[in-house]
C-alpha cells in the first residue's frame, strides 16, 4: 500500500508546475505552458551507467555494481534534461556531489521541491525524525533536513532507522522503469556532457540551432461514435419474446481519425567560404573580392536553406470503452403508475445495465492510415422492463506521441442513444 | 610492642572470608553481561534469524565457477527476500564474470556473532566469515560483515549486506546509546 501511495505521488510530481512555463526560465525551453514537454526536444532515450556511487560494497572487497538509469532529452539550445529512475535518484541524493546532482540547474531551482518530496516519500518512516529533532532542533520539518542533505550539510545515513526501504525502492524501479519523478536540467549539457549523468551517450553535437522554422501545429478531428440496438427489430421484455429470454443486442462503435501533426524541419546547406585567417594559419584565399593579398583561409559554413514541412498522421487509439443502459424516468413513472394500476403487481425489475465491459466486451485497433476504431457488443441483454432505455457510450483515447514526445493528451468523449423495449399486455375483449 | 592475640577460630573465619571474596570477584569479572543489542545468538528467539543470516552469507560466498550464475543465485534466493534476491541478481553479472575468469571455487563458514539492531521487522547481524580461499581482487580469507534480515510472511529472510555508510552510522549510534562502564558506576 505504501508503495502504491509513493507511486501515485511520484506520478503527481511528474506534472510540472506552471513556473516552468515562464519564458525567462531555462525550463521554458523544456515545457509547454500546459505542462507537456515541448515537441522540439530530442529524445535521447534511456542511458544506463555504472557509477561508483551506485556500487554496494560486500565483504572481501567484492562489490555489487548497480545500474544508474536516466531518460534524457536535449533542448534546442543544447541543455540536457535528465530524468533518473527512482533508485538512481535516491542514490544521487545520497551522493549529491559525486553524482552531479548538485551541479544541475534543477537541484538549485524549481526542481528542488519535487526532489525533496520524493526523498521524504522514499525514506518514509525509515527516517528517525524524533532523533533529528532532538539533535538538530534547527530543522522544523523533514523538508528542511532533506534540503540540508542535498546541500551536503547533513549525513542522512546517521538518521535512518530502517534498512528494507532501499531494496524496496530498487525493486520499484525494476518493476516500473517509467517511474521517474524529477526533471534535472543541465545547462549547456551538450558541451559538458562528460560531466552530466549518463555522459555523452546519444547527445547530439553540435546542438541544433535555434528554431528558424514555424512552430509545429496539431489538428484534431472529431471522433465518430454510435451506440444502438442491432437486434431484434422490436425487442420484447424477456419472458415474452419468442425465444427463451432472447433480450436485445447492443452495439457500440467509435472511429477516431488520426491527429494531424505538422512540423517543420530546418534544412541547411554547406557553403564554401573564405574566412579570416587565425594566428598560425596560412592564408590561401581572399576575404574581399578584388584584394591582391591572401588574407583568409578556405573553410565551409552551414547555412540555413529552407524549412521542410512534415505532416504526421498520429494514431489516437481507444484506451477504454464503456457502455451502459438505463430505463428513463418517464418509463419508470409509467411502470410504477399507469401499468401497475392496470396490471396489478407490475414493478421495475432492473433499471440499469452495465453493458460493456460487463455483459459484453470490446476490441479495437489502429489501421494503416492511423485511423483507430473500437467495437463492442453486448448480446442478449435481458431487458425485463418495457419502455425507453437511455444508452450511453463513453470512450477514452490514449493520446498521441511523436518520437516519444507527447503531442496530444488522452481525449474523453461520449454519446447518448435510445432504444425501446416492448411488452404485450393481455386485454379482455367483451 | 603490643601483642594482639588471634584465636584459631578467628583465623579460620578470616581465611574463609578471603576465599569467598576472591571467588566472588572472579565470578563477577567473568559473568556474561547482557548488552542492549544482545550478543551471540543465545536466546531461542534469536536462533532462527541468526541461522538465516549464517545460511544467507554462506550461500553468497559458496562459489564454484563450474556451476552457472543462475544456480548460484537460486541457492541464495531460497533464503532471501524477493527484493534481496533481485538486488543480488541485478549486480550479479559483473561478479560472476570475475569468478569465472578467476576459476573461483570457494566455500564459506559464517558465524552470527552479534545482533546489533532489531526493530521487530528487521534485524541487523554482525557476521564473521571465513573463506576456504581468497576471492578475486582480495587476499583475505576472514572478514566481518553486517547483514539485514527481514521478517516476511514465511519467516525471517536474508535481505542484503549493509553498505559502508550504514555500518558506520549504525555503529556510531550504538556507541552513543550504550553507557560506558564508568558512566554505569556513577
Amino acid at each position: 500500500m505504501k508503495r502504491f501511495f509513493l507511486f501515485i505521488v511520484v506520478l503527481t510530481l511528474l506534472i510540472p508546475t506552471a513556473v516552468y512555463a515562464q519564458d525567462t526560465d531555462p525550463w521554458s525551453e523544456v515545457f509547454q505552458p500546459d505542462g507537456n514537454l515541448k515537441p522540439d526536444l530530442i529524445n535521447l532515450g534511456v542511458t544506463t551507467d555504472h557509477p561508483d556511487w551506485m556500487s554496494m560494497d560486500l565483504p572481501f572487497g567484492q562489490s555489487l555494481d548497480l545500474d544508474a538509469n536516466y531518460h534524457r532529452y536535449q533542448t534546442p539550445r543544447g541543455n540536457i534534461v535528465v530524468l533518473p529512475s527512482a533508485s538512481t535518484l535516491f542514490f544521487m541524493a545520497m551522493n549529491p556531489q559525486e553524482s552531479g546532482l548538485a551541479s544541475s540547474y534543477g537541484s538549485l531551482g524549481s526542481g528542488y521541491g519535487s526532489l525533496i518530496s520524493f526523498l521524504g516519500l522514499a525514506a518514509g518512516d525509515n527516517l528517525d525524525w524524533g532523533r533529528i529533532q532532538a539533535e538538530h532542533p534547527e530543522y522544523t520539518s523533514p523538508d528542511q533536513f532533506w534540503g540540508a542533505v542535498l546541500n551536503g550539510n547533513q549525513d542522512v545515513w546517521t538518521y535512518f532507522s530502517g534498512w528494507g526501504f532501499i531494496t524496496n525502492l530498487l525493486q520499484m524501479t525494476w518493476n516500473d522503469g517509467a517511474l521517474r519523478s524529477t526533471y534535472l536540467l543541465y545547462l549547456n549539457g551538450t558541451q559538458n556532457c562528460t560531466s552530466i549523468p549518463g555522459g555523452c551517450s546519444g547527445v547530439v553535437t553540435p546542438p541544433p540551432p535555434p528554431r528558424e522554422c514555424p512552430d509545429p501545429s496539431v489538428v484534431l478531428q472529431q471522433p465518430v461514435l454510435a451506440i444502438q440496438k442491432t437486434a431484434p427489430n422490436n425487442p420484447l421484455v424477456v419472458g415474452q419474446d419468442t425465444e427463451t429470454r432472447r433480450g436485445a443486442d447492443i452495439q457500440a462503435r467509435v472511429t477516431v481519425p488520426p491527429v494531424i501533426f505538422t512540423w517543420h524541419e530546418p534544412i541547411y546547406e554547406v557553403r564554401d567560404i573564405c574566412r579570416s585567417a587565425r594566428v598560425g594559419e596560412t592564408p590561401n584565399c581572399n576575404t574581399r573580392s578584388g584584394s591582391i593579398f591572401l588574407d583568409g583561409v578556405s573553410d565551409t559554413k552551414r547555412v540555413f536553406k529552407e524549412c521542410r514541412t512534415h505532416v504526421e498522421r498520429l494514431p489516437d487509439a481507444v484506451a477504454s470503452l464503456q457502455a451502459t443502459g438505463a430505463l428513463d424516468a418517464a418509463s419508470q413513472v409509467w411502470i410504477s403508475g399507469q401499468l401497475s394500476q392496470s396490471h396489478y403487481g407490475a414493478y421495475i425489475h432492473q433499471e440499469n445495465f452495465t453493458l460493456i465491459p460487463g455483459i459484453g466486451s470490446w476490441t479495437g485497433g489502429c489501421g494503416g492510415g492511423a485511423t483507430c476504431t473500437a467495437t463492442g457488443q453486448a448480446l442478449r441483454v435481458p431487458f425485463a422492463d418495457p419502455g425507453t432505455f437511455s444508452l450511453r457510450l463513453d470512450v477514452v483515447t490514449t493520446g498521441t506521441r511523436f518520437r516519444g514526445i507527447p503531442i496530444t493528451q488522452p481525449r474523453r468523449i461520449g454519446i447518448d442513444g435510445t432504444m425501446q423495449v416492448y411488452v404485450t399486455l393481455p386485454a379482455l375483449v367483451p | 610492642m603490643k601483642e594482639i592475640p588471634v584465636s584459631k577460630r578467628d583465623l579460620i573465619v578470616a581465611l574463609v572470608l578471603a576465599v569467598v571474596i576472591a571467588v566472588g570477584i572472579l565470578v563477577i569479572e567473568n559473568w556474561p553481561l547482557p548488552t542492549e543489542q544482545g550478543s551471540v545468538a543465545s536466546t531461542k528467539e534469536d536462533s532462527l534469524p541468526s541461522a538465516v543470516a549464517v545460511s544467507g552469507v554462506e550461500r553468497v560466498f559458496q562459489i564454484n565457477f563450474q556451476e552457472n550464475k543462475e544456480t548460484w543465485l537460486k541457492r541464495i534466493c531460497e533464503v532471501s527476500t524477493i527484493t534481496g534476491c533481485e538486488l543480488l541478481s541485478a549486480g550479479a553479472d559483473a561478479m560472476w564474470e570475475k569468478y569465472t575468469d578467476a576459476k573461483s571455487v570457494v566455500s564459506a563458514a559464517a558465524q552470527a556473532t552479534q545482533k546489533v539492531a532489531d526493530n521487530g521487522t528487521e534485524q541487523v547481524w554482525q557476521m564473521n566469515i571465513t573463506l576456504s580461499s581468497p576471492l578475486p581482487g582480495s587476499n583475505k580469507t576472514q572478514d566481518t560483515a553486517y547483514v539485514v534480515l527481514m521478517r516476511t510472511d514465511s519467516g525471517w529472510k536474508f535481505d542484503r549486506f549493509l553498505m559502508g555508510e550504514e555500518i558506520n552510522a549504525l555503529l556510531a549510534r550504538i556507541k552513543s546509546s550504550v553507557p560506558t562502564v564508568e558512566e554505569g558506576k556513577k
